[in-house]
């Protein structure tokens, strides 16, 4: 059974992204959301406090979500965290990529809530194994 | 380009032009004109035309008559570029580019403020529906319990209040749940105002490209002219942050849905 309390990183440089995306996850029954407009502030937050899931665009200013995809992979203490791209860029070369630095799951824009619980489940479904 | 420049007949770009001509003859090595001579063109603007004239008489055919041809039609395009008015549409074009920018940005600020109304409205509606819906619940529990001959009298009682009470916050409730429903539909007004923005600039587009892919097919020489915009588009491609993919006809680098994303991590064994 998945922890309800868990505790949700979205980021996103459109706010109403984010928002949908954290109403989404309410609506999944998981309301413990923060949320970063860009990789930098991501990774800052990442690293001053305790999250359990990292929900991430691809194109953003300042850090991607690719080069945060990176930086999480790379970081001892934050490598362990499930990483699932929501992101427009929906060429093959980007979804190879993302696959290839770790990400647990990659979601195209635009989406649907029940795209979004089956990629959860599955990611979860991963790390109880 | 300014209209005093326009009106002169003379100007800056078609001298450079005129000087890319020269010299693109003078690289090629059966055609090589004597230097100086072509110094001489280059430098003296004012009586360029004589000296132009002056520099061929010291060639030699074909290299004469090649030079002679390309000087008449330089004239002849640019002429013609003033009578048809594309000097015109081209700086039209110039001036639009800042409208078109300003227009985006509506577009991004109107999309923006519907999205924002919308969930703002879906925030109202929520509570009260999850409200109603669970005292619904409880009270059909308790109704149930009535036909069950489980209640007191004064359990009754109290059902009966706690259910008028209901049917008020339900009537408030579904009257709030509407406004808010009317506040999302005409959130979408949107979409008519940027559709307008939008179509605007999709014929302000096709205005420049014609007139600058006119002007690309008089000047630039044989053979770069069609393949210059694909080796631009095919650069854009390579990167790795496109955004979305608003055109999927006769693309097989990208993926249409979420299915040909699962299909790819599957093969590649994610």
């Amino acid at each position: 059974m998945t922890d309800k309390n868990m505790r949700f990183l979205v980021v996103d440089d459109f706010s109403t992204m984010r928002r949908i995306v954290r109403n989404l996850l309410k609506e999944l029954g998981f309301s413990n959301v923060e949320e970063a407009e860009d990789g930098q502030v991501a990774l800052h937050k990442l690293k001053s406090s305790q999250f359990d899931f990292v929900v991430t665009d691809w194109n953003m200013p300042n850090m991607t979500g690719i080069e945060l995809l990176r930086a999480v992979r790379a970081d001892p203490t934050l490598k362990h965290l499930p990483v699932l791209m929501i992101t427009a860029e929906a060429k093959k070369e980007n979804i190879v990529e993302a696959a290839q630095a770790g990400a647990s799951g990659y979601v195209v824009k635009p989406f649907t809530a029940a795209t979004l619980d089956e990629k959860l489940a599955k990611i979860f479904q991963n790390m109880n194994k | 380009m300014s209209d005093q420049a326009i009106n002169s007949g003379d100007n800056d770009e078609l001298q450079a032009l005129f000087d890319s001509i020269v010299n693109a003859g003078a690289s090629k090595p059966a055609a090589a004109p004597p230097p100086a001579a072509a110094q001489a063109v280059v430098d003296d603007a004012s009586s360029r035309a004589a000296a132009f004239t002056a520099a061929i008489e010291t060639l030699d055919e074909p290299a004469r008559s090649m030079f002679s041809s390309i000087g008449q039609l330089t004239r002849k395009v640019h002429d013609a570029l003033r009578e048809m008015g594309y000097d015109k549409s081209l700086e039209k074009a110039a001036a639009a580019i800042p409208d078109a920018r300003d227009r985006l940005a509506y577009v991004a600020t109107l999309t923006e403020q519907a999205a924002n109304r919308t969930l703002n409205a879906v925030d109202a509606a929520q509570p009260l529906l999850n409200r109603i819906e669970s005292d619904s619940a409880t009270l059909q529990a308790d109704w149930d319990k009535l036909f069950a001959k489980q209640l007191s009298l004064d359990e009754f009682k109290n059902l009966v209040g706690r259910t008028r009470e209901h049917l008020k916050t339900s009537a408030h409730g579904a009257k709030v749940t509407n406004e808010q429903l009317l506040e999302i539909m005409m959130a979408q007004d949107f979409q008519d105002l940027t559709g307008q923005v939008i179509k605007k600039i999709v014929d302000m587009a096709k205005e420049m490209e014609g007139a600058l892919l006119e002007f690309l097919v008089q000047f630039s020489p044989a053979g770069m002219g069609g393949g210059a915009p694909q080796k631009t588009l095919a650069e854009i491609d390579s990167s790795l942050e496109n955004g979305p993919v608003y055109k999927t006809d006769g693309r097989t680098d990208v993926v249409t849905d979420q299915a040909g994303v699962d299909d790819l991590l599957a093969s590649l064994g994610f």
